[in-house]
């Protein structure tokens, strides 16, 4: 099965990064998030740590959904769906190499958003940024497995975007909550309060939703238009 | 009609054929009269026997609407989450029909309780909303299912839509204790109402707000009964419809 993973993830990133509009319009949107809300500040103040993970956070929440949506609507046309469906192997290896391809296309898009938020929100990075990517890490294997899961029922749907994301967003507030309270760490001089409970949340929300991805993909992953 | 009418085929668009038989079969007269002569009679319990409550004054008695709305919602939601599992296991229809009517009066009594509990909000601490593990969750669980019912919405096949909400209703409900460990290491204020020691309610609020509770349950179990009744019939009459063309 690891060897369709693999097959699966490597095709989608082909595919995406192979385009001139891959990853672009997740790109740009995000950009566009974090230069807007740098608008909130007057000039010469900074944004709080915590405020400034907050709008990454969304930013990348924002990209992770247009991801899903890319990434399950390049089998939409000419029956590829169906080609996937016929492999000789477990469905689930769809939504895992789904899920690995959405984690690295939403790892690169995140290594744009850190210098934009350093650039447009007045950051630094802090000597302890060793945690904040530890709880990068966690919450996109999080993002990933849950937008895998879900971006599978949005598949043919008009207005599959404002779907997905209003179904995905309130699932995703624990691993939110934990990347922003930790990724303020990243920003700042000391470490928030509770930096090991928030990563075990994230770290459970992980467990999870990989758990609720292997029992559930195969219900919604359908031939059906 | 046979076990199997009640089940969804897999790959066609047509609706369920077991509209009548598979689901509640009478109408929910008894449980939607006696709910609602409980309630009124708790009325009697809320404004003479419980004592008024001295920093708040009448305007606590807004608690013993609250909680009620606020637990009958997560029973809702539990309610979506066993029928969903219900539906994946055997795919029968009426288990859909229950998760669909469930999900609506949950949504229904999160969003009062929300609305209740900002005006408690707005008396207590001087603000409308605040964040607090047990507000928040329950948002959240609103704008979760706020999403399920839009899904339930969509013009999609009807085994189709069943599967997909299936999936979203167990999903959703298995992220609700995460929702509430992680609002509560954010922050917490609200009150303690069945604190074990300090804090806690007084023996008669007690009493009154576990008859409300309870007698609310009656009314709960009407309006899903209703609501679920209505789906059955709709159901039947979808089928006969596509029986005649």
């Amino acid at each position: 099965m690891l060897k369709a993973v693999w097959a699966i993830a490597r095709k989608d990133l082909r595919l995406t990064l192979a385009r001139g509009s891959g990853l672009a319009q997740a790109l740009l949107l995000g950009l566009l998030l974090l230069f807007v809300f740098s608008l909130s500040q007057q000039v010469g103040e900074t944004m709080s740590p915590q405020g400034a993970a907050a709008i990454f956070w969304l930013a990348s929440a924002f990209c992770q959904v247009l991801v899903f949506n890319m990434l399950y609507g390049l089998e939409e046309v000419n029956g590829a769906r169906g080609g996937l469906l016929l492999m000789p192997w477990p469905v689930q290896a769809v939504w895992l190499g789904k899920s690995l391809a959405g984690l690295v296309l939403l790892l690169l898009a995140q290594a744009v958003f850190l210098p934009a938020a350093v650039v447009f929100l007045g950051q630094q990075i802090s000597p302890l940024w060793s945690w904040a990517l530890c709880a990068v890490l966690l919450v996109d294997v999080g993002m990933a497995a849950l937008g895998s899961l879900l971006g599978a029922l949005s598949q043919g749907q008009a207005a599959r975007e404002s779907l997905l994301g209003i179904v995905l967003f309130p699932l995703l507030a624990p691993l939110l909550l934990a990347g922003i309270r930790v990724g303020a760490g990243g920003f700042a001089d000391a470490l928030p309060e509770g930096v090991t409970s928030w990563l075990g949340v994230a770290a459970a929300f992980d467990a999870l939703f990989l758990g609720a991805g292997i029992a559930l993909f195969g219900f919604i992953y359908a031939g059906e238009e | 009609m046979p076990e199997t009418a009640d089940k969804i085929p897999e790959k066609t668009a047509r609706p369920a054929t077991d509209g009548s038989r598979a689901g509640f079969p009478f109408s929910p007269v008894v449980p939607a009269l006696s709910g609602g002569a409980a309630l009124a009679a708790c009325q009697w319990l809320i404004y003479v026997y419980a004592p008024l409550e001295i920093t708040m004054g009448v305007v606590q008695k807004i608690f013993y609407i609250h909680l009620p709305l606020a637990w009958w919602a997560f029973v809702s939601f539990f309610v979506v989450f066993a029928a969903s599992i219900a539906f994946l296991r055997g795919r029968a229809a009426r288990w859909d029909r229950l998760a669909a009517a469930a999900a609506e009066v949950g949504v229904l009594c999160s969003g009062l309780a929300l609305i209740t509990g900002s005006l408690w909000a707005r008396h207590s601490w001087g603000v409308w909303w605040t964040w607090d593990p047990r507000l928040t969750t329950t948002l959240i669980m609103w704008f979760v299912y706020a999403g399920y019912l839009v899904l339930r919405a969509l013009d999609l096949p009807e085994a189709r839509r069943a599967m997909i909400c299936a999936v979203v209703g167990i999903v959703a409900f298995i992220d609700v204790p995460l929702v509430f460990v992680s609002a509560r290491l954010w922050r917490s204020i609200h009150p303690a109402v069945f604190a074990s020691r300090g804090g806690g309610l007084d023996e008669a609020m007690k009493v009154t707000v576990i008859a409300c509770v309870l007698c609310f349950g009656l009314l709960w179990a009407a309006l899903i009964w209703a609501r679920k009744r209505q789906l059955d019939l709709r159901a039947r009459l979808d089928a006969l419809l596509v029986e005649e063309e």
